[in-house]
């Protein structure tokens, strides 16, 4: 009859000592396992990564000669007129270098572009993150910010030896300074749980009563480089309303971002080329 | 045996099965669709296995979970020991050998799951409306697609007993 009963509570009993075990053991035993069992699963969507890419390479292939020389004439141009702003973009940083030495100014953040598919997305109420085919093997820094053609697209917040984990900008996990286009007071930036129906949104706060927005002419919301981590002026959403936010002082609102931002298939990663001193780097 | 092989199949087929629902909401994302079906993972095991066997299964599975999710680690694990321990314990009052009851476990289990995640995940929105009703579409597309999934699922699971010559019927059964 003993034999039976404790039969009958063998599960529970293992789960209390799964329980105990787990509450014990420490933190890194724990990252170690996490660790261990993404890596494992980590070549499953890159192999499958490289399956979609190969699959898009043979539907291209399908498609017509007149087709093919046709976009090869719109990537042409399309080079010629980057191949001009290239130029201008340089005269400007050159102008811009020359005005910084003579007012001695403190050098600003320089960041290298690594561009990234995106291999998962994973939006939902819970967590809001895609994960990207590149990790550790391209230096990928936890924290680094990540943009699109659109403007932000959010943070890394977990780097693989080969993926890495992006949290995105839609995310109420997600916060940052950021600015009105043209109006150099910081505001805040957050994330919001998204009812699934309708564009993507994020919120405001903090901002000054007397900027003024309306439908007609909605505010740009663009990024500052408080923080550090992002460079300033990349688009993050557009609002088309404040209003007085809880303390009454600053006003809140809501935040349009690009409906892109649910369909990312390219991402770039911005890695700070000197990484963050937190002693004497001074945002 | 130390473990009953039955458990590896029975993890490789959760693997699979949690791959292809991650490849499926990569594709819906555009749609604002998620599916979370878990459910279906811990029904055989805990019908069909040695205690042993099941808890290794269950644990493993529960790490792989969490480990592909952005759900705190150890939270999927934790729930799945649970949620099967119940479940092990009153295994002689369901018959694994049709669908009717491994379904209705498995829509029990995923129900437990999303609230699982809700209560891990949720609780800092919990007074926003956008964040229920997303977990409303969320929870009513995953039963949904469940109806036509867990069948599938454990005549695969099943399908796999017998292509590897394996024993196709529970422990524990009363004429055994």
């Amino acid at each position: 009859m003993a034999k039976l009963r404790l039969d009958r509570i063998k599960p529970l009993v293992a789960l209390g000592a799964f329980l105990l075990a787990w509450w014990t053991i420490p933190t890194t035993v724990k990252s170690f396992l996490k660790a261990s069992f993404s890596e494992f699963q980590a070549p499953a969507w890159v192999a499958t990564s490289y399956l979609d890419d190969l699959e898009n390479f043979w539907a291209r292939r399908s498609h017509s000669k007149v087709e093919l020389i046709e976009a090869g004439r719109e990537v042409a141009r399309a080079k010629s007129l980057y191949q001009f702003n290239s130029q201008r973009n340089e005269t400007l940083e050159n102008e811009i270098q020359r005005l910084e030495a003579i007012l001695n100014l403190p050098s600003r953040r320089e960041f290298r572009y690594e561009v990234a598919r995106v291999v998962r997305r994973d939006l939902n109420a819970w967590w809001q993150q895609i994960v990207i085919r590149k990790g550790k093997d391209f230096d990928i820094p936890v924290g680094a910010a990540v943009v699109f053609s659109g403007g932000v697209v959010g943070r890394v917040v977990e780097v693989g030896a080969f993926t890495s984990r992006i949290e995105l900008v839609t995310s109420p996990n997600f916060r940052m300074a950021a600015n009105f286009e043209g109006d150099e007071r910081p505001v805040v930036y957050q994330g919001l749980p998204q009812s699934g129906f309708g564009d993507p949104l994020g919120a405001v706060r903090d901002a000054p009563k007397d900027v003024i927005a309306s439908t007609q002419i909605p505010l740009k919301l663009v990024s500052t480089r408080l923080g550090g981590t992002f460079p300033p002026g990349l688009m993050i959403g557009r609002v088309s309303w404040l209003e007085p936010g809880n303390t009454g002082i600053f006003q809140a609102g809501e935040v349009e971002l690009d409906t892109r931002l649910l369909s990312l298939h390219e991402v770039a990663v911005l890695i700070p080329l000197y990484p963050i001193d937190l002693q004497d780097d001074v945002p | 045996m130390f473990l009953d092989p039955r458990s590896i199949l029975l993890f490789g087929a959760n693997a699979l099965l949690l791959y292809l629902t991650m490849l499926i909401n990569s594709a819906l994302v555009g749609w604002s669709i998620y599916l979370l079906i878990l459910g279906p993972m811990l029904v055989f095991p805990a019908l069909y296995l040695r205690h042993k066997s099941y808890f290794i299964c269950t644990l493993l599975t529960g790490l792989w979970v969490d480990a592909a999710l952005p759900s705190g680690f150890g939270l999927f694990t934790s729930g799945f020991l649970f949620a099967g321990a119940f479940i092990f314990q009153m295994r002689i009052r369901f018959r694994a050998e049709h669908n009717y009851h491994p379904i209705f476990l498995a829509h029990g289990v995923n129900i437990f799951c999303i609230l699982l995640v809700t209560l891990g995940m949720g609780t800092a929105y919990i007074n926003s409306l956008a964040f229920w009703m997303q977990v409303f579409v969320t929870s009513l597309a995953s039963h949904l697609a469940l109806l036509i999934v867990a069948p599938w699922f454990f005549n695969f699971e099943r399908m796999l007993f017998v292509l590897c010559r394996l024993d196709s019927e529970p422990e524990d059964l009363p004429f055994r």
